[in-house]
């Protein structure tokens, strides 16, 4: 048990590791200059002296340590890493640690709304449809899945923007991320990954179904009611999986609704830093989601191993969710 | 296993709510110190007391939306001044108006006494919101810091030496002759700043402005409150909020739905949505730039200056603002053009329309059109790739058409801004368009632009004329010469065309009907809040 | 359990599929406008005889645009989909066929670090850093979408080692690029093309949203998700012109979707979703 959990770790741990290097070396690929970017606004006075613009930029770069070589910069990056340094964005200044951290409970606070309510359609209309499986509510419900699930999610949160904030004037347009603003980016975010969870349980739920023991349970003339309950049970593990693993694509899949409801979450912090190329934010960002990511896959991996030590060795190829 | 999942979740989120009210109620909490409670000024020249009128409970919320806010607090970082100074809070010693005119702010009155030397009179009334003076030694040490730490403070500061004559009296004097230092000091990036004071908390920052900050998120919202103790005429409205709302289509719903009452930097695009409403109006003050088209006069061939005329006389301006700034700009044939001083030089050189002049240029220069409609020269087709950014994708297409018309075979290639400097520095790129403030020191502009060390001088424009005239721009004294030499440069570099100029990028910002007073300003990005502001009630 | 609504799921699907490729394939000769003609004195117009779908802000008429730019999205999606798949089909067979090697263990690994990062974090980074045009946007997706491939492959490839024939071609002294792509491969194929159906819908979406964030195609090309973005800017104003491409994104999902389910059921009547 404790070297299964050891041997997870120490996996979790190269994963991060090669995730630095590949972040890394990626934004150092990209093509762009944040030094200029960071001098130059153009719309201002444009300056007369080339010479001095040079010479200015030059003294940036050595202050940003950007004038340094690749392996120089990568292992004083590793280094502040592990005194849980981010680092301090070129554009504002300020410690990316803090500012990400000030924005992840918003974040975090509309995906957690947006998985409760995720959670919550997808058993219960995956229960009904499984059911009802072949029956009209089955064949409605997976109608509207596929439809949902074929509606690009931008078009779903303009829909809804626009009618409960414009038309209806039932929702506040502002920057702060609170309450009374939660509801509109909660039920977007929700609707959009409530098929996939539905599908998913409807389909567990079936294939428990489908098992013998229900059959001879059935058969033996059990209540339809306490079998239902039996089979539900059972295919709840993989279910909360699947929202556990939904979580990671909620928090990064939040860029684009977080930009049109102007939520102050890290999605839009980092779409906003990724067009200022600034890299230490992007950097670190990135880090951050990995982390998360790998820290949801290890917990999902610990749990099934606690609960159930035969599932975990066949689930050594992983399931197929996207993230 | 369910219930367990459930209840995680729950503690979760409580928790983040009690995260978020905690980060709120330090915020608050930490500007408690101020010391609100200090006695009025005693008049000292202010103006009306605004007790009686501040009574109404309709005017107690400003609420401005804006594309970004401040990152930080502190007056030497990036941009942050621009935030400051357009909510309030801070001031310059001069302002310029909405005549383009610079008129005295935090300072009294400014003389030249001789080529090299001014001297600038304080207010003795001003004060910070710490009681502490503005006085010339405080004015110093903000304009040093700025000048020591802030890059983009640089260009208005560099030539700039300061001295204190008396308390209330600076001395400037200038390295080049005929500095205008009262236009330089009142650009954003030298508002005054207590330079002892700690600008990182909202409680130890000290600015001067009619609002204080009381609450601050980087990035996201400010919260001001008026300042008691302000020097000049005490603003009506008593609180401003100004939140950072960057998606543009969410900032203009939110102005729509009476959320806010003013909404900065509204794209072109957005303006037929607010054309409806009826509570909404939009305020559309011609900026004081010039959309304009950088050649790139390395590549072979643009170094026939016929075809650049020709690229230039090939556009229909006016179809141009029509297109990609919903009518809500002027055509502008030169680049001065759109500053308001030089309006005689809107529709010099290139007077009209004219595609036929333009395809009569391009086969005298040996582009004769082809069956296929482009114009080609030694088998090559005449090429173009336009690169555009930010807000120009419109423009960008509309003038791919126009070109293509007369037998350009032009691409266009919308990306972010970095894309335009890395194709610069390896030399591959044939235009690009950018809006270059036309409003300064004539010399400073027309050096930036068209001097071949110039930094906006992208395309390697190199002419014995133009700089001619630009050294005997830097030697000329008399205003009246300096105006004629700058429209004579002008003129020569629009007929020359290194450039092409398009029209003044407009600026638009969208104000609710509740609110009154409101001024339209060239330079909008610093000039929201001003005393007189007052809203209806509802 | 019947099944008697399934084939009908994926007979839609295919025909919604065969009237969309007619349409988007058949646009230069079926769109009535020049989708890159732009006309000023017909701009923002609501959808009328001559225009179904109205006209954008450039006066151009929707409904063609529509239709051109379908061929874009399309074409680049299968472009996308094709390489992803023969990425993670040659990284699939080579991890399969060394299994526990120290090639395996590296690919393997390489997978879980791409894995970890969440897609449109990882697609939003590239596309945004090296410039914002098609050719990124589609590297960044295919960078990220060939992992599923991989791990499918794989899988199937752990499997047919364990058969009878895998080991009779070991034993007749078949070389192991023989047995790759004359015992492997044809296994691999029809599971991953599968998958490939399954996936296509989801490609086009995040395409179309990256392209929505402004990360997407070029000017003046029609592409469905920068139509989107550009026709989101008269949102209130022409709303209409927001129709098209939607419309046309919303059934071309909906029949790749609509195909997967049909496959779905048809393979499996679980749905397990390990394939």
């Amino acid at each position: 048990m404790y070297r299964m959990l050891l041997r997870k770790l120490l996996e979790a741990f190269i994963t991060l590791f090669c995730a630095t290097l590949i972040i890394f070396t990626l934004i150092r690929l990209a093509p762009g200059d944040p030094v200029q970017l960071l001098l130059g606004h153009p719309g201002e006075a444009a300056l007369s002296d080339k010479q001095a613009y040079d010479d200015r930029a030059a003294g940036l770069r050595a202050k940003l340590g950007l004038d340094q070589s690749m392996i120089k910069q990568y292992t004083a990056w590793i280094h502040k890493l592990v005194q849980l340094d981010l680092g301090t964005s070129i554009h504002t200044g300020r410690a990316v640690g803090a500012e990400i951290a000030a924005r992840l409970p918003a974040t975090a606070m509309l995906s957690a709304a947006a998985l409760l309510i995720q959670a919550v359609l997808g058993l219960f209309f995956g229960t009904v449809s499984a059911l009802k499986a072949g029956k009209p509510g089955d064949n409605a419900i997976r109608l509207v899945c596929v439809a949902l699930a074929s509606t690009p999610a931008f078009v779903i949160g303009l829909v809804l923007l626009s009618v409960f904030a414009v038309t209806l004037g039932a929702y506040e347009i502002s920057s702060e991320a609170g309450l009374s603003r939660l509801w509109l980016p909660a039920l977007t975010l929700g609707l959009i990954g409530a098929p996939q969870l539905i599908r998913m349980a409807r389909a567990n739920m079936l294939a428990e179904f489908g098992r013998i023991y229900v059959l001879s349970a059935l058969s033996r003339g059990l209540g339809r009611g306490r079998v239902v309950k039996h089979a539900l049970r059972n295919a709840l593990l993989p279910v909360i999986t699947m929202i556990a693993l939904s979580l990671t694509s909620l928090i990064s899949g939040a860029v684009v609704i977080e930009s049109i409801f102007s939520w102050p979450g890290i999605g839009k912090y980092a779409l906003d830093s990724i067009l200022l190329k600034d890299y230490p934010v992007i950097q670190g960002y990135a880090l951050v989601m990995v982390s998360l990511v790998i820290l949801i896959h290890l917990c999902v991996d610990v749990v099934y191993a606690l609960i159930d030590p035969r599932i975990h060795r066949n689930r050594e190829a992983g399931a197929e969710e996207h993230v | 296993m369910k219930k367990g999942l459930l209840a995680c979740l729950i503690i979760v989120i409580i928790t983040l709510m009690g995260c978020s009210n905690n980060s709120n109620n330090n915020n608050t909490a930490s500007t408690g110190n101020n010391p609100a409670g200090t006695k009025d000024s005693a008049g000292a020249g202010s103006g009306p007391d605004t007790s009686d009128k501040a009574d109404a409970a309709d005017n107690k919320e400003l609420i401005v939306a804006g594309q970004e806010i401040a990152a930080s607090l502190d007056p030497v970082k990036p941009l942050t001044s621009s935030y400051l100074r357009n909510i309030g809070a801070a001031e310059a010693l001069f302002k310029v108006d909405a005549e383009g005119k610079v008129q005295p702010e935090l300072a009294e009155s400014a003389a030249e006494v001789d080529p090299t030397t001014w001297e600038i009179k304080l207010r003795p009334e001003a004060s910070f919101w710490s009681g502490k003076a503005v006085d010339a030694d405080a004015v110093i040490a903000s304009l040093e810091r700025s000048r020591s730490l802030d890059l983009q403070a640089k260009p208005f500061l560099e030539e700039l030496s300061f001295a204190k004559k008396d308390d209330y009296t600076l001395q400037v004097k200038t390295k080049r002759s005929h500095v205008q230092v009262p236009l330089n000091l009142s650009y954003y990036q030298t508002v005054i700043h207590n330079a002892e004071a700690k600008h990182d908390a909202i409680g130890t920052m000290d600015l001067t402005g009619m609002y204080k900050v009381l609450e601050f998120s980087p990035k996201q919202k400010m919260v001001l409150a008026r300042n008691e103790n302000y020097w000049g005429e005490k603003p009506v409205i008593q609180r401003v909020v100004y939140e950072e709302i960057s998606d543009e289509q969410t900032r203009v719903l939110s102005v729509l739905s009476g959320r806010s009452h003013v909404a900065l930097n509204i794209g072109t695009t957005s303006l037929g949505q607010l054309e409806n409403s009826e509570e909404v109006s939009i305020s559309a003050a011609p900026a004081a730039n010039t959309q304009t088209i950088y050649l790139n006069l390395r590549k072979p061939q643009f170094e026939d200056a016929r075809v650049r005329q020709a690229l230039s006389w090939a556009l229909n301006r006016e179809e141009l603002v029509i297109l990609a700034a919903e009518g809500e700009s002027i055509p502008v044939t030169t680049w001065l053009g759109s500053n308001p001083a030089f309006a005689e030089a809107k529709n010099a050189v290139y007077t009209k329309f004219d595609p036929d002049k333009a395809a009569e240029l391009l086969d005298e220069a040996g582009w004769a059109q082809g069956a296929d409609g482009i114009r080609h020269k030694d088998g090559k087709p005449l090429t173009l790739r336009l690169m555009t950014w930010g807000g120009d994708k419109a423009l960008g297409e509309a003038l791919q058409s126009q070109w293509t018309r007369i037998g350009v075979k032009a691409e266009v290639q919308h990306g972010d801004y970095s894309l335009i400097q890395t194709a610069r520095e390896s030399g591959d790129w044939d235009a690009s368009i950018e809006a270059w403030s036309t409003f300064g020191d004539e010399l400073t502009l027309l050096t930036g632009q068209y001097a071949p060390e110039g930094s906006a001088n992208y395309g390697g424009y190199k002419d014995a004329e133009t700089n001619q005239l630009l050294a005997r721009l830097a030697e000329a004294s008399d205003g009246a010469a300096r105006h004629e030499l700058a429209l004579q440069i002008n003129e020569r570099v629009a007929g020359q065309a290194p450039v092409i100029s398009l029209f003044p990028r407009p600026q638009i910002t969208a104000v609710s009907g509740a609110l009154h007073g409101f001024e339209d300003h060239f330079r909008q990005f610093e000039n929201v809040v001003n005393a007189n502001l007052t809203l209806d009630s509802k | 359990m019947s099944n008697a609504n399934h084939p009908i799921s994926l007979i839609s699907g295919i025909v919604v599929l065969s009237l969309l490729a007619i349409l988007i394939l058949g646009a230069p000769f079926l769109a009535p406008y020049d989708p890159v003609k732009q006309n000023v004195t017909e701009r923002l117009e609501k959808p009328s005889m001559e225009h179904p779908l109205g006209t954008d802000r450039f006066g151009r008429d929707v409904l063609s645009r529509t239709l051109h730019g379908g061929q874009t999205t399309l074409i680049s999606s299968v472009v996308a989909l094709c390489a992803a798949l023969i990425i993670g089909l040659l990284v699939g067979l080579t991890a399969g066929m060394f299994h526990g090697s120290i090639i395996d263990i590296i690919l393997m690994r390489l997978i879980d670090v791409l894995l970890s990062f969440p897609f449109m974090v990882l697609a939003m980074v590239i596309a945004a850093l090296f410039g914002t045009s098609l050719i990124h946007l589609l590297l960044a997706v295919v960078a990220v979408w060939w992992v599923s491939f991989a791990r499918l492959t794989r899988s199937v490839v752990l499997h047919a080692k364990n058969e009878t024939s895998f080991a009779a071609a070991r034993v007749l002294g078949a070389t192991n690029g023989a047995i790759i792509f004359k015992e492997l491969l044809p296994k691999a194929i029809s599971p991953v093309l599968i998958l490939a159906t399954f996936e296509l819908g989801s490609l086009i979406l995040s395409i179309v949203a990256l392209s929505f964030l402004g990360l997407g195609s070029q000017p003046p090309a029609p592409e469905w998700g920068s139509m989107l973005a550009d026709g989101r800017d008269h949102f209130m104003q022409a709303p209409h012109i927001l129709i098209g491409p939607a419309l046309f994104i919303f059934l071309t999902v909906l029949a790749f979707n609509l195909i997967g389910e049909g496959l779905r059921d048809r393979l499996d009547p679980y749905e397990k979703s390990e394939l």
